[in-house]
């Protein structure tokens, strides 16, 4: 009992300690730039730009809680925009054309993921490899259909799922939180999310008691590429166009957001709710770097810091709370 | 006898073997034009600097873990070095090395701190230590590159130790830095082989507890490691910037999966504990002949990633699933 009460209370700690990093962020911000910062506009602009990379941080923690990890999200993300595209494109732009589109990035993301599973469950070739490869492979999918050069012409109405908004609320800031919440579910509530993190704790042991570990594995990763697929056609609609090197820097970007997020980089720890609060965070130090008019660059060093700080820092915690029990 | 010679033919190298030749021939007889010292030259100038990375990195996997923060570390240390050349004044070659050398010592002091004593997982500390490093050079460094290099670069980029003139008035020129990356698999082959520093190195990889108590210092060798790749991936940037005669910050960065991928395909297991220097050496061949000759068959520059990628996939499940076959095997 005690024991449950302190895991409660050291993941309550993690996602309090963000949340008073995002309040810090909005307070300083709020005082050096009130009228930039604060503004509708800017806090629009944060929802619009947050679901990218956030929908992908989803599915790297998935891929993580599992005990792998999946570097080949952008990559899937951008072959399912591309797919999509290119089908609206050649459809004419109308309104089925614009639903077939969708339905489809969001197969070739399912079956990028059961690709991934399947090498990586059955074949028990290391998640980093087969993702690092799968990277390689799907960018090398979006760029036949590409050709190089991005995909344009598509239609005003599809813009709508990025730049859209319905009650001052972006589109594209909803579908993140409905994913967050059927991410937060799974995990919470179902007996999937308890076999992920099983299987992440010790797969091994996870296999002796019962649990088919190569569908596990196939599902989650199914999972993290319908994630990526989902922020793949969101990055279609808010450039306006498909290509293959959008959003190159996401993975890393992700990486650090799932492991400040307090997900376990071993496997069978982690939240919906950290992640959530880390990617809000992320986009304010971001967007506050915009304001500041920060060299991008930098935002690349400093993030890079974040995430040796944020782990160390982990690490020497659960050093001493080793030594005290 | 006969079992022996059977196991010869089957090892992880030979199987590159056989591909490297299998793919030779395939080329050769799409395009004749294939066969000749020039295409040996060309690739072995493709071949020379992933040749000095893939090296450290299967000494790192081999140690049971992994660097994916070279690209950055090199850039670093070659943009760095440049701009220390050009303000001092100093002009030689050894000195830049050294510069570089010194510089990315140190950061792979910094990833060997995160790994060994924070015990962060590999993956994700090197990919902190790459972005701290790449946003280093991009925003206190510079983002332009540097043509202006010392003449001791220019010379020795002149330099070649074979020259062959090509049947249509081309002459195909060998550099003379082929020879760093020649010095340098020898020496990490010596360190393997005949070492008990190199025996450390596999058997860390293969059980770091066993390691310890079997009397290694699972510390020293880990660390040494990390601080060897990033003084290799100074030389490496180096090198490359003297080939290239300019110093770009970002032109060696997203090289890291190629040269795991030509490592991994050279039978080096990415868990740990097993590799070769002449398995990474083929590996590496293998990938320079797909990336350099890709056009003599006909693919369109851009269907190249993906036959790249695909070939990889193959390549490493192949690789994968002999490994996982020979686990099994042993244990009966």
């Amino acid at each position: 009992m005690e024991k449950i009460q302190n895991r409660l209370r050291s993941s309550d700690k993690n996602s309090m300690m963000l949340f008073l990093i995002a309040v810090v962020i909005f307070l300083v911000m709020g005082i050096l730039e009130p009228s930039s910062f604060l503004g509708i506009k800017n806090i629009q602009g944060m929802c619009t730009q947050l679901p990218e990379f956030g929908l992908i941080a989803f599915g790297m923690m998935l891929a993580m809680i599992s005990g792998g990890i999946d570097l080949s999200l952008v990559g899937i993300a951008n072959f399912a925009g591309i797919v999509s595209a290119s089908i609206i494109v050649r459809m004419g732009g109308g309104g089925f054309s614009i639903l077939a589109g969708c339905i489809a990035a969001i197969v070739v993301g399912a079956v990028c993921g059961c690709f991934n599973g399947f090498m990586i469950g059955y074949l028990q070739i290391p998640a980093m490899l087969v993702t690092l490869c799968g990277l390689q492979l799907y960018t090398g999918c979006g760029l036949m259909i590409t050709k190089g050069p991005a995909i344009t012409g598509l239609p005003e109405a599809y813009s709508f799922l990025g730049n859209g908004m319905i009650l001052g609320v972006p589109v594209a800031f909803l579908i993140f939180i409905a994913a967050g919440v059927v991410v937060y579910f799974l995990l919470r509530s179902t007996i999937y999310g308890q076999h992920v993190r099983y299987m992440g704790t010790n797969s091994m042991a996870s296999r002796y008691s019962g649990i088919n570990n190569l569908a596990v594995t196939i599902k989650t990763y199914m999972m993290s590429g319908i994630l990526g697929s989902l922020a793949g056609l969101i990055m279609v609609s808010r450039y306006n166009s498909a290509k293959t090197d959008y959003g190159s820097s996401y993975t890393l970007l992700s990486l650090l957001i799932v492991v400040l997020g307090g997900t376990n980089p071993d496997g069978g720890k982690g939240s919906a709710i950290g992640v959530f609060l880390s990617v809000v965070v992320l986009q304010l130090v971001s967007s506050a770097f915009n304001i500041m008019r920060v060299d991008s660059s930098l935002k690349t060093f400093v993030w890079g810091v974040i995430l040796i700080i944020v782990i160390v820092a982990e690490q020497l915690g659960n050093k001493r709370r080793m030594r005290n029990a | 006898m006969k079992e022996r010679m059977k196991r010869g033919l089957t090892t992880n190298e030979m199987i590159v073997v056989y591909i490297i030749f299998a793919l030779c021939v395939l080329i050769g007889v799409v395009n004749p034009a294939f066969a000749g010292v020039s295409t040996v030259v060309t690739l072995l100038r493709s071949m020379l600097v992933t040749l000095i990375f893939a090296a450290f990195e299967m000494l790192v996997i081999i140690s049971g873990g992994i660097d994916v923060s070279f690209p950055a570390v090199a850039s670093f240390s070659m943009y760095a070095t440049a701009m220390i050349m050009n303000a001092s004044g100093l002009d030689h070659v050894v000195i830049a090395f050294l510069i570089a050398i010194v510089i990315g010592m140190m950061f792979g002091a910094l990833n060997s701190v995160l790994i060994v004593r924070f015990k962060i997982p590999p993956l994700i500390a090197t990919l902190g230590v790459s972005s701290v490093a790449n946003g280093a050079t991009l925003s206190f460094l510079g983002s332009k590159e540097i043509n202006r290099l010392p003449e001791s670069f220019g010379k020795l980029s002149r330099v070649f130790i074979y020259e062959y003139a090509g049947e249509t008035g081309i002459t195909y020129q060998l550099t003379v830095l082929i020879l760093i990356p020649m010095i340098i698999c020898i020496g990490i082959w010596i360190l393997l082989k005949f070492t008990m520093l190199g025996r450390g190195i596999y058997a860390v990889g293969g059980d770091k507890n066993a390691a310890r108590v079997a009397g290694f210092r699972v510390t020293f060798i880990q660390s040494f490691v990390y601080v060897l790749a990033g003084g290799l991936a100074g030389v490496g940037g180096v090198t490359y910037m003297i080939l290239m005669r300019q110093a770009h910050p970002q032109v060696l960065m997203g090289t890291e999966m190629m040269v795991i991928a030509a490592v991994v395909m050279g039978g080096t297991r990415i868990t740990g504990g097993h590799g070769t220097i002449l398995g990474t050496i083929l590996g590496v061949t293998l990938i320079a002949l797909i990336q350099n000759n890709l056009i003599m068959l006909g693919i369109p520059t851009y269907g190249q990633t993906f036959v790249v990628g695909l070939l990889i996939v193959i390549g490493t499940s192949i690789t994968s699933l002999r490994t996982k076959r020979i686990q099994n095997s042993i244990k009966i």
